[in-house]
């Protein structure tokens, strides 16, 4: 598998949702949780299975406008690749 | 103050149409009309969501032998819990499936004995493997979680690379492939389900290939053979750290085990709360922490990553609840562990005759083989 590419949609995997409070945001799977915060918690609010992998990454590179686009777009590749590894995350 | 518990294990009931000869309920099943109500189990799920607790595991027995079962998925979700469907899929049709979907439900976990109907059957005591096939397509048209299941030992381990490929084309989201773990049932049927250690061998290399190969499509969980590890597993993930167990009674317990030592006193959600029995019954606080480890446990690096292993085996095996797991290399009672290894692996791998696939002839000539479970009252 690689990272999602422009035209993914990533969204949640099936039976992997959202759960905890508004403080604690934590995404459920089957056998466990993680806690979400930060930029973590940013890219997969927009998860949603619309917005594509495009989309995402220009909405963030916004937010961090000081920080380089193209490791913007490879961590956040890196990071969903991860997730869809385990079965969290498709796209 | 403790951090709280993380999952419920809702063991519903003890009650199930397979009789697997690795079950790890206890020997002594709950019956029948001791069984909680749907009313008290509500009640047991608005304190666990309550605690803070993230999952609901439904297992038994069979859950599906409940006929309440859709009603308490949905009291679990309704407190805030994930809830997770560990079942033989034995007694499940599609529009009930549909049901437990609409109640909440997140996650569903069936179990398989084998790729070969034939063996799947005689291990599992029933002829469910046909059924188990069917249901695996229906729930692949929910957007639910699947995991596929497969305990392995001795009578199938040979074939793991046919069972991966079986298992595969049924398209779950995870694999789980576990070692008998010796509880119960399967501590009874040891002789004839401990692998040798080649087969363990085997096995690792095959389930790291499958991993590499499905990556990214299949996640596959393992359960290691403890008794093959150098090092003893952290059961539970620590006495009373994380997990709490319900039986179908409403004992709760730390493990699904725990009922076999002695001189321990498990509190009854019928009587206590379940935030009273976390944080101040005798029963959870007996083996945290590390005031009750003896030595090599005591001192060793490793105290806090496995918190000398599984109390229940080390009074199962070592005749003492306080003992170094003696799956542990380092433990007094590791020469057990040596001896039984020794004993698998001195017969021959399989004990079952390859000839015949007749179900009912297979169930005859292995009844001295190993005790099929029976089922409670």
């Amino acid at each position: 598998m690689a990272p999602p590419s422009d035209t993914s949609q990533p969204r949640l995997a099936p039976g992997c949702r959202w759960g905890g409070t508004e403080q604690d945001r934590v995404i459920l799977f089957p056998e466990g949780a993680i806690k979400l915060q930060g930029t973590g918690r940013q890219v997969l609010e927009r998860c949603d299975g619309t917005r594509t992998f495009a989309d995402i990454i220009q909405q963030l590179q916004k937010e961090f406008g000081k920080t380089d686009p193209a490791k913007i777009r490879s961590d956040i590749g890196t990071f969903l690749e991860q997730l869809q590894k385990k079965r969290i995350v498709d796209y | 103050m403790r951090s709280n518990p993380l999952a419920l294990i809702a063991e519903i009931t003890h009650r199930c149409p397979l009789h697997c000869v690795y079950c790890s309920n206890p020997m002594q099943l709950a019956d029948v009309h001791s069984e909680l109500s749907t009313g008290e189990w509500d009640h047991v799920f608005a304190q666990a969501g309550k605690l803070g607790m993230l999952h609901a595991h439904f297992t038994g027995g069979e859950p599906l032998a409940r006929a309440d079962l859709t009603e308490l998925i949905s009291a679990a979700r309704g407190s805030g819990l994930y809830t997770n469907l560990i079942t033989s899929g034995v007694g499940l049709s599609e529009q009930r499936l549909r049901a437990l979907v609409d109640a909440g439900l997140d996650h569903i976990q069936i179990s398989f004995q084998d790729s070969r109907e034939d063996t799947a059957n005689w291990i599992a005591g029933s002829k469910a493997h046909a059924h188990k096939l069917e249901l695996s397509r229906a729930i692949r048209r929910h957007n639910i979680a699947f995991t596929v299941n497969l305990v392995v030992h001795r009578q199938n381990l040979d074939h793991l690379e046919e069972m991966i490929a079986f298992l595969e084309q049924l398209s779950p989201d995870r694999m789980e492939i576990a070692h008998t773990q010796y509880y119960g049932w399967a501590l009874a049927n040891r002789g004839a389900l401990m692998p040798t250690a080649a087969q363990v061998e085997k096995a690792v290399n095959v389930v790291a290939e499958a991993e590499k190969r499905l990556a990214g499509r299949i996640r596959i969980d393992s359960v290691v053979p403890d008794y093959y590890a150098k090092f003893p597993k952290a059961c539970m993930g620590g006495w009373g750290r994380r997990l709490m167990l319900i039986n179908p009674t409403g004992k709760v317990l730390p493990c699904h085990a725990a009922e076999v030592l002695p001189g321990m006193n498990f509190e009854n959600v019928r009587e206590r709360s379940l935030e009273w029995i976390w944080e101040e019954s005798p029963s959870f606080q007996r083996f945290r922490g590390e005031e009750w480890m003896p030595e090599p446990c005591r001192s060793c690096e490793r105290r806090s990553e496995d918190f000398g292993g599984c109390r229940c085996q080390a009074f199962l095996l070592a005749g003492d609840a306080t003992a170094t797991d003696p799956a542990c290399s380092l433990a007094p009672a590791h020469p057990i562990i040596e001896s039984a290894i020794r004993e698998a692996s001195s017969q021959s791998a399989i004990s079952r005759h390859e000839s015949t696939n007749s179900f009912i002839q297979l169930q005859k000539t292995n009844q001295d083989l190993w005790t099929y479970r029976t089922n409670p009252k």
